[in-house]
């Protein structure tokens, strides 16, 4: 059970590192900290599991997303008219 | 240009992982046995040294309370840098960096949509669970002596609640624990009383941060809930209000 969860955090982690939307970067950043609250719970931390859950999945999320409310999007690859299309689109 | 990102990028997590290596290994291949005085020490005399049966919550409001002090200290400067920083420089937050009339369009239509998004279901659904989370939080910040929790995790908890309240509610009025105001004052007064409740034990002889209640026959466990409760309702205010302003409802 351990074994899965610690393989499953490398792969979030390797996926919000390597994600190009941000928002979905943040996505898998909560879902990591949700992971670890299990993963401290089971491994009978459970007063760092409800502050990793609090902090980690609840309040820093809101924050993130807020942060990323005020970016626009850029990327060099995308073509013009496709960035002024998808400007402001998902956030 | 790609690919030297990329030959980057790998060197950096081969950079991460020899560091790890690094660090891990004299940990795994010592001889030398872990240290257990300390441990045995806790559980054998912790609980009836500090009435507390979360060993925890015992440690850091009890053995190790300065840390908790700094702890303290270092949320407040976080959130006074942040309010600091959203003051000085919010307009810029808001409306992003780079050409000012481009980005007064999308300003103009972010908010617009924002007004959009905030649908029937949102108000609801976070008008409602708001006060649920808040009586969670509570519980968790007055009970942390005895089940999981504490000051800092139940006012955590607290500030989730208040930001539910903040995006549920509607203005007309029903909580004032949403403004801004409310919860500065709310953080300020906690960390007077945390003074207060530190300094009390020099005043009757006991030293910085004395089990005062304990001297004044009340149960030795008291003096950890009266803690608890006081950095619950700073922590909980602290971080409520910084969400809250980075929500824009600072006025």
């Amino acid at each position: 059970m351990v074994i899965v969860f610690l393989v499953l955090l490398i792969i979030l982690s390797a996926y919000t590192l390597v994600t190009r939307d941000l928002l979905y970067g943040v996505i898998a950043l909560s879902a990591i900290s949700l992971l670890s609250a299990l993963l401290f719970y089971l491994l009978h931390a459970p007063d760092v599991a409800i502050t990793e859950a609090a902090v980690g999945a609840g309040v820093s999320t809101v924050i993130f997303v807020w942060a990323i409310r005020a970016t626009e999007r850029f990327s060099p690859q995308d073509r013009p008219e496709k960035r002024n299309g998808s400007k402001g689109g998902k956030q | 240009m790609r690919s030297k990102i990329t030959g980057l990028f790998l060197f950096q997590v081969f950079l991460c992982l020899v560091t790890i290596t690094l660090v891990l290994i004299p940990l795994f291949w010592t001889d030398i046995p872990w240290p257990t005085i300390a441990r045995d020490h806790m559980e054998n005399f912790g609980m009836a040294a500090s009435g507390a049966r979360n060993m925890v919550s015992a440690i850091y409001l009890g053995y190790r309370v300065f840390d908790t002090l700094g702890e303290t200290i270092v949320l407040l400067v976080a959130v006074s840098g942040t309010i600091g920083i959203i003051a000085h420089g919010g307009d810029v937050l808001a409306k992003g960096f780079g050409d000012p009339s481009r980005n007064e369009s999308l300003y103009q239509e972010k908010t617009t949509l924002v007004k959009k998004q905030r649908t029937a279901l949102l108000e609801v659904v976070t008008g409602k669970l708001g006060p649920v989370v808040l009586v969670f939080g509570f519980y968790v910040m007055l009970f942390g002596h005895l089940s999981p929790g504490g000051g800092f995790q139940g006012g955590v908890v607290v500030a989730s609640g208040i930001v539910f309240l903040a995006l549920g509610g509607r203005a007309d009025g029903s909580t004032r624990l949403t403004e801004a105001g409310v919860l500065a004052k709310l953080e300020s007064i906690s960390f007077l009383l945390l003074i207060l409740a530190s300094l009390s034990g020099v005043v009757f002889g006991g030293g910085f941060f004395a089990n005062t209640l304990a001297q004044a026959g009340m149960p030795e466990v008291g003096f950890i809930v009266l803690l608890n409760a006081i950095i619950g309702l700073k922590v909980g205010a602290g971080i409520g209000f910084m969400c809250i302003a980075m929500l824009g409802r600072a006025e």
